[in-house]
Order: C-alpha cells, then structure tokens, then sequence
C-alpha cells in the first residue's frame, strides 16, 4: 500500500503518510475550496435565479437562458465573439511562427540574440498598456493611422470600423510568447534533420514547409488551444477601448456578463451568460483536443 | 567569406518587422516627452523641448498605486508558494488516501477560466468584508497560484533524488524538516520561475483589482488607465495629462523589465517548460 512509485522507500507504515499528507495539502487546499471552487459553485446555483446581488435570489428556472436565446445583444457577441476567434487564430500562429524562422535560421549567434531580445521586449509592457496606446495613439482621430492613410476616422466610433479595430489591433501580430514558444521548439529539433533536408537538396522554404511546419506541430496545437481560450473569453480589449459600444458593436459576451452584472445589477442573468460561455469554451477545447490529438494516437 | 544573400534577406524583413513591433513602445517613449502640442502636431517625434517634468508629474501620481501594488503582489506570490510547494511535495513523495481525487481537484483548477469565477468572486469579497483591502486580492490571487504552482513544483519534486530524503531520514529528520531543509531549497530555481511568471500575470492584472479597490485606492494598472493628471496652475496641465499618462505607461512597465532583465532565463524555462509538458 505504501509502495512508491520513485524509488525505494525506508518507511513501511501507512498512517503516517496520511496525516502529513493531510498537513501538507490542507493550506492550498483551503484557498481553492474558498476562493475557488465555492465561486464556482455559487455562479452555477447563481445562472438559475433571478438575482440582484443584494436581495435573496428567486429560483427562476430557465428563464435567464430562455431570456438569453431572444437577447439580441447577447446574439449579437456571440457572432462577435465567433468571428474574433476565426480571425485570432491565424493571427497568433503566422506571424509568430515566420518571425522565429527567420530569427532561427540566422547564421550570426549575435544577431539571433539581438532579434530575440527586440521580439520578446514588449512583454515588459502591463497588459493595459499596449491597448491604450493602440486607443490613444494609433486609432484616436488624428492619430497615427489616420495620419499614415491621410484621412479622419474614428476607428473606435464607427459601427463599421470598431469591431475590426478591435479585432486587428496589435498589427503585426508577433506575440512574444509564442514567438518564444516557436523559437524553442525549433532550436530543439535534432539538427541533423535540417542537415538531411540540406542533403536531399531541398530549398530553404521547401524545409520549412515540409519539415520545420510538422516538427513543431506541438507547439502550433497548443497556440490554437490558447489563442481560442484567449481571445473567447477577452474582456479586457473590448472593456477598455469601447466597452461595447458603439450601439453593441463590439460587445462580446464576456462584456455582456460583466455589465449586466456591475452595471445593469442583474447577477442571475450574468451567471447565466458565463455558464452558457463556460459550457461552449469547454466543448471548443475538447473539440480542438479531439481534433488534434484523435484517440489513439500520441500526444 | 561569401555573404550570404539569404541573410542579407532575412535582415531586412525582420528589421521591419522588428521596428512595426516596437513602434507603440516607441510610440509611448517619445510622447511621454512631448507636451501636449507637440503630440497633436507632430506625434512622430520628439519636440523641441524635452519635458522630463512628465515623468515627475507621472510619479506622483502613481507612486502610492506602487507600493500598495507591489506589497499585494509579493504577498500573493509569497502565499503561492508557500500553499503550493508542500502540497506538491506531498503529490510527489507521498502515498495517501484520495492522492488521485486530490491531485484532480487542483489540476482542474487550469480548465476553469478566469471569468466564470469573476462575479461570485466580487461578491464573496463583498460579503466577507474585504472590498477595498489587499487581503480582498490576495486570497483569491493565492487560490488563483495554486494550479499552476501545485503542477510546475510537483514535477520538480518528482524528478528529486531519493536518495538525499532517504539520508535524511536515517539521519533521523522528520518529514517536515526534510521538506524544509533538503526539498524546499533545491526547489528554488522552479520557485523563482513560478513567482516570476506570476508577478507579471498579478502586476498586470486590472479587472479584478478594479471592481475590489475603490479608484481612490487603486493598483498600477488601474492608476496607469484611469490616470488623473496633477492639478498644475495654468491649462499647462490638461494639454499634457495624456503626455504625464504615457510617462506613466514607462513608470509601470520598469519592475518587469528588471525582473526580466535580471531572471529572463527563469522566465523562458517557465513558459517553454510548462509549454512542452502540455
């Protein structure tokens, strides 16, 4: 019973490894069963009443997820939401992954090193930061975007524009986590398969497209999990530089649970909106799981 | 030595990429320079005169947002630690009833995310009395470390030699002394990894703090994004509040790019490491 799977073991009693067990487990165990799991518990009880946050809440049923299937707006975030995670995806990975090959394949150690540190600088950056500066520098009227295309809009203002602003922001799109993630994946591919696609006389992007693509498909299968995790579930972006508007033209429904609850007082409702949210994450990550990684084959 | 075209190449089309990259950092040093007319002229580049009273102005105004920040932030990394690393220890080096359901219960945590939490969470807040208190982000910052923290230590512990606990304990050490005195510090570096991944997530983090904290009591990021410019005599000091919000911009971004600078290696083996392991 006590036998342990690392090695050999001098002790043989198997009370003992309980009640340390226990003293060892109990402080983090208690944070997350507080701070944690009781949230949880709460949010899902929460989605089924109608609830101002202050009074008892009423047991409503389905109403808020009935309510939900007619909320336009909510309707609307979804597809928001839908067409930011298409487009993120691509976005997280291509530039990312063009970026790192062209670092790795540098000859020069320096110079590999120098691009590493100007790719990854912008991570010292908090992460309201960069936003704002996108808000008040690049897309605020007169600024550089307008000043570049020689006109006056207003990106953010414009029910045309504003979702696609949001959506395109950070141009050119080279995350320094996954440039990182790339970076190292390819500097730990066994060299001697880059020597043999060299043999075998294939071009440079004939190897990158052949050998250097499926070598890090590791990597390329987690970015995708957590750039569709990421940008479902983004309340930062569309908090900050619209907060939903103009006329719920970028809302997505992360905001929309947000403001129902701290702005419109509607708790219920809100928990509603995070636990059809929750379900859909869920069933998005296990569907990118299964596509990925289909049943027996390895991880 | 022939030179390589190919290089040649690839210099020139990361040198642009590297400058579009960098331009809103660029963007953000040059304006937190200029006065507020310069910056509605000529946003390109910096003025004739240099105003380094943005950065005074700036500090100011987000000085006490500091140390209230970096206190709530080395106490949740600090309380991280110190919940995660023995329940890790114990994952890895003990056999006990519920070993797999426990380990489960902590490991799920990484599935949950971040917003179907975000409005209990301010109510239980609310409801324990700590709305406006570190303590109302610290607690669920801790909880929020243990996941992760529990999953990168428990695989450190694992890889341990048995053979520095089993001298220990014909030593005659208890279980906690070895822990405290043989585990813990050959865990450092993977500690130092975790806290500093943490540190930049809890440094950033604004909509938590903000529906916790009054705005009159806020962290760096809150103060850095509802920045209000000092009252300055003359209008002076409404034309360049964007300017002193962009000094502050830098101000905030100086602890992490210590850290960086500092503990990159520890940084990267975090993010690669636990990238490879998922």
């Amino acid at each position: 019973m006590t036998k342990s799977d690392s090695g050999s073991r001098l002790r043989v009693s198997g009370r003992s490894d309980d009640r340390i067990a226990a003293l060892f487990i109990a402080p983090g165990l208690f944070m997350i069963l507080v701070f944690s799991y009781y949230p949880v518990v709460r949010s899902l009880i929460g989605a089924f009443t109608s609830w101002d946050g202050f009074n008892t809440p009423v047991f409503n049923g389905l109403a808020n997820f009935w309510g939900l299937a007619h909320d336009t707006v909510f309707l609307h975030a979804l597809w928001h939401v839908g067409l930011w995670v298409i487009i993120a995806v691509p976005l997280a990975i291509i530039p990312s992954f063009c970026v790192a090959e062209l670092v790795f394949n540098l000859k020069n150690q320096g110079a590999q090193r120098a691009y590493r540190v100007a790719f990854v600088l912008p991570m010292v950056l908090p992460a309201v930061v960069p936003i704002l500066i996108w808000e008040f520098g690049i897309y605020d009227p007169g600024g550089i975007l307008d000043r570049i295309l020689g006109v006056s809009t207003t990106w953010l203002l414009s029910t045309h524009t504003a979702l696609w602003a949001m959506i395109l922001m950070g141009f050119p799109w080279v995350s320094p986590f996954n440039f990182l993630i790339f970076l190292a994946g390819l500097q730990n591919v066994d060299p001697s398969l880059f020597d043999a696609a060299q043999i075998d006389g294939a071009a440079l992007w004939q190897r990158v497209v052949h050998v250097d693509v499926r070598l890090v498909m590791g990597q390329v299968k987690l970015l995708i999990v957590l750039a569709v995790l990421g940008s479902a579930q983004n309340l930062l972006v569309p908090l900050l530089l619209t907060g939903g508007g103009p006329l719920n033209a970028t809302m997505t429904p992360v905001l929309d649970m947000y403001q129902s609850a701290f702005v419109g007082d509607q708790y219920g409702y809100a928990m509603a909106i995070s636990l059809v949210m929750f379900v859909f994450i869920m069933v998005l990550t296990l569907a990118n799981m299964r596509f990925f990684n289909p049943p027996g084959t390895e991880g | 030595m022939r030179i390589r075209i190919r290089d040649v190449r690839s210099h020139i089309v990361l040198l642009v990429i590297a400058a579009l990259v960098l331009y809103p950092m660029c963007y953000m040093l040059i304006n937190a320079l200029n006065s507020g007319v310069t910056t509605a002229t000529n946003p390109w580049w910096f003025g004739s005169v240099m105003h380094w009273q943005n950065y005074r102005d700036a500090f100011a105004v987000v000085a006490p947002a500091f140390l209230r920040t970096v206190t709530i932030v080395v106490l949740s990394v600090a309380g991280t630690l110190v919940c995660a690393s023995p329940a890790a220890y114990a994952f890895s080096r003990y056999r006990f009833r519920w070993r797999n359901v426990l380990f489960m219960v902590f490991f799920a945590l990484l599935l949950i995310p971040g917003f179907v939490t975000l409005i209990p969470l301010v109510l239980e807040i609310r409801g324990l009395g700590l709305t406006n208190t570190m303590w109302g982000l610290v607690f669920p910052y801790i909880a929020g470390g243990q996941a992760f923290g529990v999953f990168i230590l428990r695989t450190f512990y694992q890889q341990m030699s048995q053979d520095l606990i089993d001298a220990a304990r014909i030593d005659g050490a208890t279980d906690t002394q070895i822990f405290v005195a043989v585990a813990v510090p050959l865990a450092v570096p993977v500690m130092i990894t975790v806290a500093i991944l943490q540190f930049v997530g809890l440094w950033s983090d604004y909509v938590l703090p903000s529906l916790i904290l009054s705005s009159s009591n806020p962290t760096v990021a809150m103060a850095i994004t509802n920045f209000s410019p000092p009252m300055i005599a003359g209008d002076a000091a409404n034309l360049s509040g964007l300017n002193m919000q962009f000094a502050s911009f830098v101000l905030a971004s100086i602890p992490i790019g210590v850290l960086f600078a500092f503990l990159m290696r520890y940084f990267v083996q975090g993010i690669t490491s636990g990238a490879v392991k998922l």
